[in-house]
């Protein structure tokens, strides 16, 4: 039983965004409203006595649906040392996320049932964030043959990619579009030719001049859009845009979508942060694929973002050891721990500089996600699960290695001060994370 | 002039001033360079250490002559002998280093920033002895040295660097000091080689070397590695002589007595005529002798005490 006082709840697929209370029962969102008065709360909850409900105060607070992030390496089994599937859904909670999708380039990598049902497993022990696993479209990540789309989706599977890896076949990324058909399910693709990525190790351009690092031209990532979405569209098939980065991504999208196709497109947020002229020589963290793009670019996405053209915002949560990304830039592996600073950084720097309210977040984050990938949540509706993110726009705190709850430390804004921070979290119901036991 | 930098990673950290410094430095260092006993004891009792992780014969000599003039111990870090073969990260060789008292570690990598890297943990001086595609700064400035030597300075003179730009580390870091002395910087290769980013550098950029001839007073050749035909880069070493080749014939376009350049290794035939290579215009050796001269001033300025007044 949990009361949520005097809170401001964003809910924009209930069209609210007002001032009011929450009531929870049995792990499910019971009624929500303007202020209750203790009577209502014992009538609702059904209970003689209001010190059998949890009460919390959400003065200046804002109540959301859980985030949903479509995007997040957690690295187990096989990379343990860099993240595992308890520590990463330990900092998808701390971070305000309740629900997130594991990426399947693990070691092995997710192209069996058994491998899905494992990592459901794992995350239920856990017991923190739900996961729910996208499995491999070709076995071993080899390209070739595609995996039993229906026996995994069967074991939990709610979308297939090759994440980290682009399929460099057409004809493989046709058939899967055509036999995912069966499971309902979209293909998240990994845009990325590899011949013209090359060696590249960040954005081709006047940065990577300077700095003497090879560059990866943009093309290599909307050539590869252009690709997946014709074949979506003559296939009929469902296909999730993975780390949009270019202004050209953003023109085919568009038209992709006017066109009909079933398309939808994420942004990480780090390509709506930082540019290719914050890449710096000696800081691996800044070093990501795609690669931090030019500054028009990032106009495009945002505008993107705003009228539609993408529908998601998604962490690309990639942690790294310390050991693997202190050496020289070029030899360091690509990827950003985002999960428990990047709502924080989008708040920062996105909401408080007016560039995206925070309904906006909301439904990028979470009302999109979960409708795109038919997940449960995504909503303050009665009835839903109460997955719930109580968030403090006045929480300040360093980012140290320390306070983490994430094995790696690999993001930009170690050692830096972020504001507005989730202060609680609850999974159906269930509290999962309380700063104020920190 | 007190010398300021505990490192030398690239020229852009040089101001106009700092450079014309080094240079000065280095024209009483050539002298020592000429008598019969070249050994000075300023360093006496400084350790250099030498960190080549990318082949080089003439870098590595060049720093190694110089620092034993200057009297500085040397230790010659050699890769494939050393723990780096059994996998020990640059992290842990540079803390290694520094357990040891190094006063100067001289590196040369394949990777971009890799002595960047390496200066922030080190206590220890850092010289950048070529990185990946990033710079090299001391080649930079030995070509300085001798376009000073042989036209007086650097104000309106026109440079022509010709080749395999996108790869060439020298020719970045060139143009960033050229185009800081006051001269004017043309970089000339086919657009596989020469992309229009490098335009952020303040040089011009062409296609056309005969029409960029007349009126060079000095034109660099770059070294064309011969791996970038198999990549496409450039469909053959035929056609790419035809269009970029410096022949004596060539050079007599640009009106002038013009100083011809090669940072070597050269590929005699492909980036320049042997004749043209080995002619009375070709300062090419000169660039070799003044790399120990500026080497020996860099050393001497970073480690030796900071001045000018060197010890005769």
């Amino acid at each position: 039983m949990l009361w949520i006082k005097n809170v401001r709840m964003v809910d924009p697929s209930q069209g609210i965004s007002a001032i009011g209370d929450l009531l929870v029962k049995d792990g499910r969102i019971a009624k929500t409203g303007e202020r209750f008065s203790e009577e209502d709360v014992l009538a609702v909850l059904g209970v003689k006595k209001i010190n059998q409900v949890d009460q919390v105060e959400g003065q200046g607070k804002y109540l959301f649906p859980g985030l949903i992030d479509v995007h997040v390496h957690l690295r187990e089994p096989g990379q343990e040392d860099k993240e595992d599937i308890q520590s990463g859904t330990r900092a998808a909670v701390r971070g305000g996320f309740t629900s997130i999708l594991a990426m399947a380039n693990t070691k092995p990598v997710v192209d069996t049932r058994a491998m899905v049902e494992f990592v459901r497993h794992q995350a239920q022990r856990a017991g923190k964030a739900r996961v729910y696993p996208v499995a491999a479209v070709t076995k071993g990540f080899l390209g070739q043959e595609l995996v039993e789309m229906v026996d995994l989706k069967d074991g939990g599977a709610v979308a297939f990619s090759d994440d980290g890896k682009g399929i460099q076949s057409a004809e493989t990324m046709r058939l899967s579009l055509e036999y995912a058909k069966l499971t309902g399910c979209p293909i998240i693709s990994h845009c990325e030719d590899n011949n013209l990525a090359g060696q590249g190790v960040m954005r081709k351009g006047e940065a990577s001049a300077r700095l003497g690092l090879k560059g990866i031209p943009a093309s290599a990532e909307s050539v590869m859009v252009a690709r997946d979405v014709l074949i979506a569209g003559e296939t009929g098939g469902k296909v999730h845009i993975a780390h949009v980065s270019t202004k050209e991504s953003v023109w085919i999208l568009r038209a992709a979508k006017k066109l009909g196709i079933d398309v939808s497109a994420e942004v990480n947020p780090h390509h709506l942060l930082f540019t290719d002229e914050d890449v710096k020589l000696t800081n691996a963290s800044y070093k990501v694929n795609p690669p931090l793009a030019g500054r028009e670019d990032q106009e495009a996405l945002l505008e993107g973002l705003l009228d539609g053209t993408i529908d998601m915002l998604a962490t690309d949560h990639a942690p790294h050891t310390w050991e693997e990304k202190t050496r020289p830039f070029a030899e360091t592996p690509f990827g950003i721990n985002a999960l428990e600073t990047v709502l924080a950084a989008v708040w920062q720097e996105l909401v408080l500089k007016g560039k995206m309210n925070i309904e906006k977040v909301v439904q990028l984050w979470s009302v999109n996600p979960a409708c795109r990938f038919g997940l449960e949540g995504g909503t303050l509706r009665a009835g839903t699960p109460a997955d719930l993110v109580l968030f403090d726009p006045a929480w300040r705190e360093i980012i140290t290695a320390e306070s983490l709850e994430s094995k790696a430390q690999n993001t930009p804004f170690l050692g830096k001060e972020l504001q507005g921070f989730p202060i609680m979290t609850w999974v159906g119901g269930k509290i999962v994370m309380n700063r104020d036991h920190n | 002039m007190q010398w300021m930098h505990k490192d030398l990673l690239d020229i852009d950290n040089l101001t106009a001033q700092e450079i014309e410094h080094i240079l000065q430095t280095a024209v009483p260092m050539k002298e020592v360079l000429a008598r019969p006993i070249k050994k000075l004891p300023t360093l006496r009792g400084k350790s250099i250490a030498l960190m080549f992780y990318e082949s080089s014969t003439r870098t590595r000599t060049s720093f190694e002559t110089a620092a034993k003039i200057l009297g500085a111990d040397i230790t010659n870090f050699s890769v494939a002998q050393s723990s780096v073969s059994k996998g020990e990260s640059l992290l842990d060789t540079a803390k290694t280093l520094q357990a040891m008292n190094i006063d100067l570690v001289v590196i040369r990598h394949t990777s971009s920033g890799a002595p960047e890297f390496l200066a922030e943990w080190l206590t220890a001086g850092v010289i950048n002895g070529g990185d990946g595609q990033h710079a090299h700064p001391t080649q930079a400035l030995l070509d300085y040295f001798t376009i000073k030597d042989h036209l007086g300075g650097f104000k309106g003179k026109k440079i022509l660097i010709i080749g395999d730009v996108l790869h060439s580390r020298v020719a970045r870091s060139n143009a960033l000091g050229l185009k800081k002395l006051g001269a004017e910087v043309t970089f000339i290769g086919p657009p596989t080689l020469l992309s229009p980013e490098m335009k952020y550098l303040g040089v011009k950029i062409s296609y056309d070397l005969d029409k960029e001839l007349p009126g060079a007073d000095a034109v660099m050749a770059l070294r064309l590695q011969l791996e970038r035909q198999q990549s496409g880069l450039v469909p053959s070493i035929r056609e790419y002589n035809r269009l970029y080749g410096l022949t004596r014939e060539r050079i007599e376009k640009t009106g002038k007595p013009t100083i011809v350049m090669h940072p070597g290794p050269m590929n005699r035939g492909v980036e320049i005529a042997s004749d043209l290579a080995d002619s009375v215009q070709s300062v090419i050796e000169e660039q070799v002798t003044n790399g120990v001269a500026v080497r020996m001033a860099l050393i001497y300025l970073m480690i030796g005490g900071g001045t000018a007044n060197v010890v005769d």
